[in-house]
């Protein structure tokens, strides 16, 4: 057999080359040299958690921002430029980082890198095209959160679980927030945000590393050097007792929306919390179908933690959405949901059912490594958010070492009532929809 | 138009025989030990008998809720303690078996999926549950303003010819389904003379072949399946302005669109540079360019022309905080006008060309995209060296064939135009624009 088909000789480890620049950059190279593409990729390390109280949703309103001209292009002229030589051209905003990236062929690295270094000196941006932008995201905050099923829900959800830390707002911001931010705003938080040393680039796929270092320092070594912004994140205290909140809106199910806190993304216990939402709601085996989906209680339960190194950068929440089949109690949905975590506090979990999700993931990881995007995201998401690159490849002995003692151990630990908060989605006609006030 | 790129990195497409009129189709694939094993059954949505729509999706999954041999829970664990998924769906023109996993595991893979297409269990009680379960499916999808403004453009567009049925059906209709009908419809329409199965992944082509063989080579046709679909609507929907009332979103979700093309057209070249510029190149288009950039009226904006076995839709898709509703659906019109009448320039064209011919190898990359392809050359009885001439093909589109692709599929004084929104804060302004017919929710 070729042993380029052998599957027994693959390899999940990540190459990846590091390099450190004098103003404070980081740059992180992961060759692949099977197809003639790269994908080029700028990780700031700001998000929402970096905002506060009438400023929520800066961090996104000003990644559109470095879409709307510079020195050298019009507003929208860079996904042109880009897309003329066959590239993608996106970007997005979490709570922790905002992260610009290009996947295009591997001959026009050179284009993407200097056009982001442009961009990231020379922004150039009118009062008019501002206010266009604004204009923008506040339709696209419409369209994700404000009519959308689970939207408005999941933002009360969020301000509820949380009352000291910036992740009580969504990263969409608020709409009186965005209406109220001004230009001036964005100019300064990119002054303070956008500073060599909040900066790792990555660069995945058919690329020299010292080419890519050299081409890098060309358009990026001449950046001021700057410490890195001061961390304002307030922590969040522990949470002494359930909260519960009721959200009512015209739908068609009744649902809850549940969040746990759960440790940040350098938590090793993360890993067995991954497994143990696994267990619950991952696949047609898992308890949550079995109990719920298949038999026509709920339309769908959904246990949600994203995995590393998407989990958030401080301690975040494992949701859990439950939407009640028409006919169906909704208290009743909820209840044995606790019934079921309940059973895994007391009792634990069988070997075979961590095999199952411990097989899951694993193949999971493999599949998005066919990707240079992904492989480029993985080692720069941990770099920004955690300051430590090789986390990218311990993800799998970190699910391989998981026993089911410690599944049992993070479910009594983190699943527990009075660390839950929860909001039960109310349905309401049109009329007392009207009733209760605008939506925004 | 110089010279034709390098094209080493093209993978190279195996075909063999299986079986009267069933072949496998594949790549072999490098990257990562991941395997994409796939049966696709050439007849889809279209084929549902008025009244049963959703009988080909319902079965679809129903064949992964229990074999001959093992049940719904054997079956996923089967599967999962595997690291693998099973998922089926009908769509239009064809369905979907596909079972993707760890290469180590491909003869396991394959067995199952053979089991899963050849042994079917039908199973009763998951018959009962999963037709509930799809009904209170179709109920929350009311709460889904994009997904409702889809199936009611549909509907309104193509009327009760195929493509206006849901591919999932209705509530009626998935109430009026019976496990005979599901069984009826697998007997008549999963046939080796319409199935390929299609396969990438870190697994020699000999293996491939060789265990495909030994698990579908002895599947024998028990009749013909329905012939296949290719006609045009009988009744398209008629140019106008309709509206859907709901009072509590604060966005309209916008659709308009006419009578597409076949996959198989010879236009199809032009039409997709032309529609790049159109709708379909974010923000290389004019309707991003206009309706976001210049004005901020949308996060969003596309256009698409759903290329199919039988002419699809092509639809714009938008959506805008409600009072600004009229003034984009003129937009959306003027902008098609002055494509239509003034032409694509030619670095418009120019940028269209290289974007697709740069951008190819992206979709090279991961063993689901290659298979998606596999499945649509397959499907369309595309030329075997479709992969390496694509590029070719559209960089030799001249300046004049687009002007006229645009000319003569793009109509924008035909449009059917759909809102979906609330009336009180939208209609009036519409009402200047044209009759506005209001449509039950």
């Amino acid at each position: 057999m070729a042993t380029h088909l052998d599957s027994s000789s693959w390899q999940p480890r990540i190459d990846i080359r590091e390099f450190h620049y004098p103003n404070g950059l980081t740059l992180l190279v992961v060759p692949e040299h099977r197809l003639p593409i790269v994908s080029f990729q700028v990780h700031y390390g700001v998000g929402a958690r970096h905002e506060r109280q009438g400023i929520t949703g800066i961090s996104h309103l000003f990644e559109h921002l470095m879409f709307r001209g510079s020195k050298e292009l019009g507003p929208e002229e860079f996904s042109r430029v880009i897309q003329a030589k066959g590239g993608e051209v996106n970007a997005f905003t979490s709570t922790d980082n905002t992260s610009y990236f290009e996947n295009l062929p591997a001959e026009h690295l050179e284009l993407a890198i200097r056009l982001e270094a442009e961009r990231l000196q020379h922004l150039s941006l009118t009062e008019d095209n501002f206010a266009a932008e604004r204009e923008v995201v506040r339709s696209e905050r419409k369209l994700r959160t404000v009519d959308s099923p689970f939207g408005l829900p999941l933002e009360q959800l969020y301000s509820l679980a949380y009352t000291h830390h910036p992740y009580q707002w969504m990263v969409i911001g608020r709409d009186r927030d965005l209406q109220t931010l001004t230009l001036a705003d964005c100019l300064e938080y990119h002054r303070l945000h956008y500073t060599a040393a909040n900066i790792v680039i990555t660069v995945a796929g058919d690329v020299d590393p010292e080419t890519a270092r050299t081409l890098v320092e060309k358009y990026f070594g001449s950046l001021p050097a700057s410490p890195r912004p001061p961390d304002t994140a307030t922590p969040e205290p522990p949470q002494r007792g359930e909260r519960r909140a009721v959200y009512k809106k015209v739908s068609q199910v009744e649902a809850f929306l549940a969040g746990f806190h759960i440790p940040p993304l350098k938590d090793p216990d993360i890993y067995a919390i991954l497994l143990l939402s696994g267990v619950l709601g991952m696949g047609k085996a898992s308890r949550f179908h079995q109990r719920f989906v298949r038999p026509g209680k709920a339309i769908e339960i959904d246990v949600e933690s994203t995995p590393p190194p998407f989990t958030s950068q401080d301690p975040g929440l494992l949701l859990i959405l439950g939407v009640a089949a028409p006919g169906q109690d909704l208290a009743a949905l909820e209840q044995e949901t606790w019934e079921e975590i309940d059973q895994i506090r007391t009792r634990g979990v069988s070997p075979e059912e961590l095999a199952r999700v411990k097989k899951l993931y694993k193949s999971q990881f493999v599949r998005v490594m066919a990707n240079n995007f992904y492989r480029g995201l993985l080692a720069g998401l941990f770099r920004v958010k955690t300051g430590e690159t090789d986390l990218v490849n311990q993800i799998l002995e970190n699910y391989a070492r998981v026993t089911p003692t410690d599944l049992q151990a993070v479910a009594r630990r983190y699943l527990s009532p009075d660390n839950r908060s929860v909001v039960i989605i109310q349905p309401v006609s049109q009329e007392e929809n009207a009733a209760l006030g605008e939506v925004c | 138009m110089g010279n034709r790129p390098a094209d080493h990195f093209i993978p190279e497409i195996y075909h063999h025989e299986l079986a009267p009129g069933l072949r496998v189709v594949g790549m072999e694939y490098d990257r990562v030990p991941w395997v994409s094993l796939t049966c696709m059954i050439k007849r889809g949505a279209e084929t549902a008998p008025a009244g049963k729509e959703g009988v080909a999706d319902l079965t679809a999954e129903l064949l992964t809720l229990g074999t001959a041999r093992r049940d719904q829970l054997e079956l996923a664990l089967e599967t999962e303690s595997r690291g693998a998924s099973l998922t089926a769906h009908a769509r239009w023109d064809h369905t979907t078996i596909t079972i993707e996993g760890l290469a180590e595991d491909y003869e396991d893979l394959l067995a199952l999926l053979a089991e899963v297409v050849l042994q079917p269990g039908f199973p009763e009680g998951e018959f009962a549950l999963l037709q509930e379960r799809r009904q209170a499916e179709l109920i929350h999808l009311r709460d889904d303003p994009r997904e409702m403004a889809n199936r009611c453009y549909f509907r309104l567009f193509f009327g009760d010819s195929p493509y206006g049925r849901p591919v999932n059906g209705d509530l009626e209709s998935v109430a009026a389904l019976t496990l005979t009908d599901l069984k009826e419809w697998y007997r008549a329409q999963c046939q080796p003379v319409a199935a390929t199965l299609a396969v990438v992944g870190m697994v020699p082509r000999d293996r491939v072949v060789a265990a495909a063989q030994h698990r579908f080579g002895d599947w024998r046709p028990a009749g013909e399946p329905t012939p296949v679909y290719d006609a045009p609507p009988s009744r398209p929907g008629a140019p106008g302005i309709y509206l859907v009332d709901r009072p509590d979103l604060t966005q309209s979700e916008i659709r308009a669109g006419h009578l597409g093309l076949p996959r198989r057209h010879p236009d199809f070249f032009p039409l997709r540079l032309v529609n790049y510029v159109l709708g379909g190149g974010g923000f290389s288009s004019r309707l991003m360019a206009r309706v976001r950039s210049d004005l901020g009226l949308t996060y969003g904006i596309n256009s698409h022309f759903h290329f199919r076995r039988a002419p699809g839709p092509f639809i714009i898709s938008t959506f805008t905080p409600a009072p600004h509703t009229a003034q984009v659906v003129s937009e959306i019109q003027a902008v098609m006008r002055e494509l239509r009448q003034g032409g694509l320039t030619p670095e418009e064209l120019a940028n269209a060309q290289s974007y697709y011919v740069g951008h190819f190898p992206l979709g090279l990359e991961t063993p689901g995209g290659l298979a998606r392809q596999l499945v649509s050359i397959d499907l369309h009885d595309l030329e075997r060296d479709y992969l390496n001439t694509y590029r070719h093909r559209l960089q030799a589109v001249t300046l004049e064939q687009a002007q006229a692709a645009a000319r003569a599929h793009l109509h924008p004084d035909d449009l059917v135009i759909l809102v979906y929104g609330p009336a009180a804060v939208c209609q009036g302004d519409l009402e200047k624009l044209g009759a506005v017919t209001l449509l039950p929710l």
